[in-house]
Order: structure tokens, then sequence, then C-alpha cells
């Protein structure tokens, strides 16, 4: 895969809280991410892993947050610019991937279309997007007929090709046999050598096979750094 | 039942034989249904998604309202409409009673309820994943509504049909707004109800078929789409 000469980003969140129903999902959290970082968070069900996660991407509103990111040294505490922000560099994979109806180069094309990219180049695209996770033989394939491992590594494909600065991994190997985990650790371990930055949920550590450089770990609303 | 048998013939002749009055008022009557959804499906399914997927103060009140303007009379519209739009109304400068409009105007009154209910229905079907998912891959959120849009299509042209099946067999707003007024305002359920009342049962048996006929072809479409729907999920 051709490595990418990117400058690293970094991006800081703070005070980021977050209730729901009056519960703290979120107290007062600091983030701070790299590109270069392959971060393992782990925490229990419940501890707002994914909450975070959707936060950080954009998906979600807090309660309370600020922004700031050294590209270019800016303050955002207006959510609608930090959402701008946000989902322009983060991509956020649900545990269970979500695949629009219609075939796998529809769904990996999804995200390429709004590139003003001629057909010649997304379908190029597609299929280089397929070959890192070596699944060209499903071009074709209508999504509802996959496999959870295959929705899973598509769906890694589909956020790859955008080439986002980080991808948000939650929980990616809950549901997967031992073969589809192999080929999702290779991939993801590409994804790192493509200076994508990476957070990746999990309640296993991965120690062996995936190469993290940092590990977080989430406890009734904070943040622990931990050494790796 | 010699009488019933032989108005059937009849109708079926008038049929076939192409009679310009009869298939003048089925044209009118598809032309003016046709138009009404038209206009009313894109408003109703876009109210639909917004309340689907935005959360503001009187969201479910104006669900509870859609919900319930459902199952208001055709005759009810026909008759706020006729107030509406009679001369001494507050409507009255427009001139639009007895013309198509006015009965455009009805039926989108009544299939719009409809409309915006199984619509909203079918939109909360669609995983709140697909939006996400939409969002994240960096497209602008206009597109990601059409996304969404398009995994509920199925459940959308359901509703599409449901509407278009309240209207186009409605009487009392077209008689009420339209005034039956023969090559300009009959249509189908108008004319069957003034056929009738002469007398002359074999044309209002002949528009009875086509409309019977349009039912069950709405239906079959309606459950080919279901069946091609749920061999997605």
């Amino acid at each position: 895969m051709k490595k990418l000469n990117k400058q690293a980003i970094i991006v800081k969140l703070t005070n980021i809280s977050y209730q729901r129903n009056k519960q703290i999902i979120l107290h007062d959290l600091e983030f701070e991410i790299s590109s270069e970082n392959f971060i393992l968070m782990t925490g229990q069900n419940g501890s707002g892993k994914s909450t975070l996660l959707k936060i950080i991407s954009g998906l979600l509103k807090p309660d309370s947050f600020s922004l700031s990111h050294k590209q270019s040294v800016k303050n955002k505490k207006s959510w609608l610019a930090a959402k701008k922000f946000l989902r322009k560099n983060f991509c956020y994979l649900h545990q269970s991937p979500y695949l629009f109806s219609g075939s796998v180069h529809d769904n990996i094309a999804y995200g390429l279309k709004h590139q003003a990219l001629s057909r010649q180049e997304i379908d190029h695209k597609v299929n280089e997007a397929l070959k890192i996770v070596s699944l060209q033989h499903l071009y074709n394939r209508n999504s509802y007929a996959l496999s959870g491992g295959e929705k899973q590594r598509i769906a890694i494909a589909r956020s790859w090709v955008i080439h986002p600065t980080f991808i948000m991994l939650d929980e990616p190997f809950a549901n997967m046999d031992k073969h589809s985990r192999n080929s999702t650790y290779d991939i993801i371990n590409q994804l790192k050598e493509d200076n994508i930055g990476i957070i990746l949920t999990s309640h296993d550590p991965h120690s062996g096979e995936l190469d993290f450089n940092r590990h977080m770990h989430l406890h009734q609303g904070n943040m622990i750094e931990k050494t790796i | 039942m010699n009488d019933l048998s032989m108005a059937t013939t009849q109708a079926l002749a008038l049929l076939v034989s192409g009679d310009t009055e009869i298939w003048e008022i089925i044209f009118l009557s598809f032309s003016v249904s046709f138009r009404a959804i038209l206009v009313a499906s894109p408003v109703a399914v876009l109210i639909a998604f917004c309340l689907s997927y935005f959360h503001f103060p009187g969201r479910r009140f104006l669900i509870a309202l859609f919900n319930t303007a459902m199952s208001i009379p055709a005759v009810v519209v026909g008759l706020t409409l006729y107030l509406l739009l009679s001369r001494a109304g507050p409507l009255g400068d427009l001139k639009l009673l007895f013309t198509q409009e006015a009965m455009i105007f009805g039926q989108i009154v009544l299939c719009f309820p409809l409309l915006v209910a199984l619509s909203h229905v079918a939109l909360q079907a669609v995983d709140r994943r697909a939006w996400e998912t939409a969002i994240t891959l960096g497209v602008h959120p206009f597109r990601a509504v059409f996304t969404v849009l398009k995994e509920a299509r199925f459940g959308l042209i359901a509703a599409i049909i449901a509407g278009f099946g309240r209207i186009i067999a409605e009487v009392g707003s077209s008689m009420m707004v339209g005034g039956n007024i023969l090559h300009y305002t009959r249509n189908i359920p108008t004319a069957i109800a003034l056929e009738t009342s002469k007398g002359s049962f074999a044309q209002g048996i002949a528009l009875g078929f086509v409309l019977l006929l349009m039912a069950l072809l709405l239906n079959l479409f309606l459950t080919y789409v279901q069946a091609k729907g749920d061999t997605h999920l």
C-alpha cells in the first residue's frame, strides 16, 4: 500500500461532558489524539466508549466541550463549527457496520461520489480498497448477501477509501470468527501504516496482534491513560 | 338479477367501445388524483423525515395530529374547503370553487396526513446507523437525507400507493368543491353517484369496474413492493 506523506494532525478535545436521561455518561473528559496514534480504548459495557467515539466523530452533540487542533491553532466551542471539522477528519465505524442497499461497489464508492472524481477513478479506488481487504471477488455482490466478517471488512475499506485523518473502530472484532479476526488485524495494521490515526474500542487487549501505541481506559465517566 | 346482468353487459360494452364520455371521466379522475399525489408526496415525505430524525418541541403532538387527521371524512374536508372557497369565504377571491384546482387541493388535504403518517412509519423502520454512516463518510447532510429515503423506498412507495388509493375513490370532497360538472370536474366517484341517482346503472357499473381494477392493480403492486422489501431485510 502506498504510504501517504501527511503531517501529523493533533486534535484536542477538553471539557467533554455528556448525560443521558440525567445519568452522567462522560464527565469533564480531556482527550488528545494525533494522527500518528493507534489507541486502544477499553472500558466496561456502558462505560461510554461508543458515546465518546460518536462525539469525537461529530455524530453526537455533547453537553459541553472545547476543541482545538494544531493545524490551524483554533479553538472551537461552537458545536456547528466543531462538528464540521470533526466530521471532515474522523470516520466512525459501528460495532455492527451498516451497509447500504446495493452492491459492494456501490457501498465503497458511496463516499467518493461527492469528490468530483470520474467514474474510472472511482472504479479504480474501489478496486484498490477491495484489494486491501482481500475481497475483490465480492465487487458486484449484494451487500445483504455478506457475512458479518465480510461486512466489517467492506466497511473498513469504505472508510479507508475516503482517506480520513482518523478512523474510529467500535468493537470491530465482536461476533467475528478466528479467520476473520486475523484478516482484520492485518487490515487495521495497514491503516496505521497509511498514517491514519486509529482509536479502537475493545474488551480484549489484542496486545500481540495490533501495534497500539496508547491505551486509554474509561471508567465511571473518567478517562485514565494506561501504559502499553 | 336480470337487470343487474343486463347493466353489467352494457357497462362492459361502454368500456370496450371506447365511449368518449366514460373515458373522459376516467382520464380526468386520474389526472386530478395524480397531480394531487405528485404535489403532496414530496412535502409529506420531508415532514415525515423531520418527524423521524429531528427532535423539537411539539414533535409528538404533531405525530398524534397527523395520525388523527388520517380519519377525517372526505365530506368534512369538502365542506371546510367549500366554506373557504365560496364567494363569501376568506379565499373566495381566488375563484377556485368548482374547478379542478379545488378538487386537487381537497385531495391533497385528504391524502397528506396519511402520507405523513405512513412515511413516518417507513422512515422510523430505517436503521439509525444509515444516517450516521452517510454522515461519517463525509457526504453533505442533504445527500444523507436522500440515502435514508432510498433505504426506506419500499415503505415510502407503499405510503404513496395507499395515499393514491385514498383519493382516487373519494366522493365527498370532489363533489362539494368540484361541483360534478361534465367535461370539467366530473370524476369517477362523482359520476357513479350521479348516474346511480338517475337510475343509469350501466355507466355507474362501468366506472365501478375501473375503480375496482385500479384497486386490484394498486394492491398487486403494493404486495410486490412489500415482498421486494422483505427480501432485503
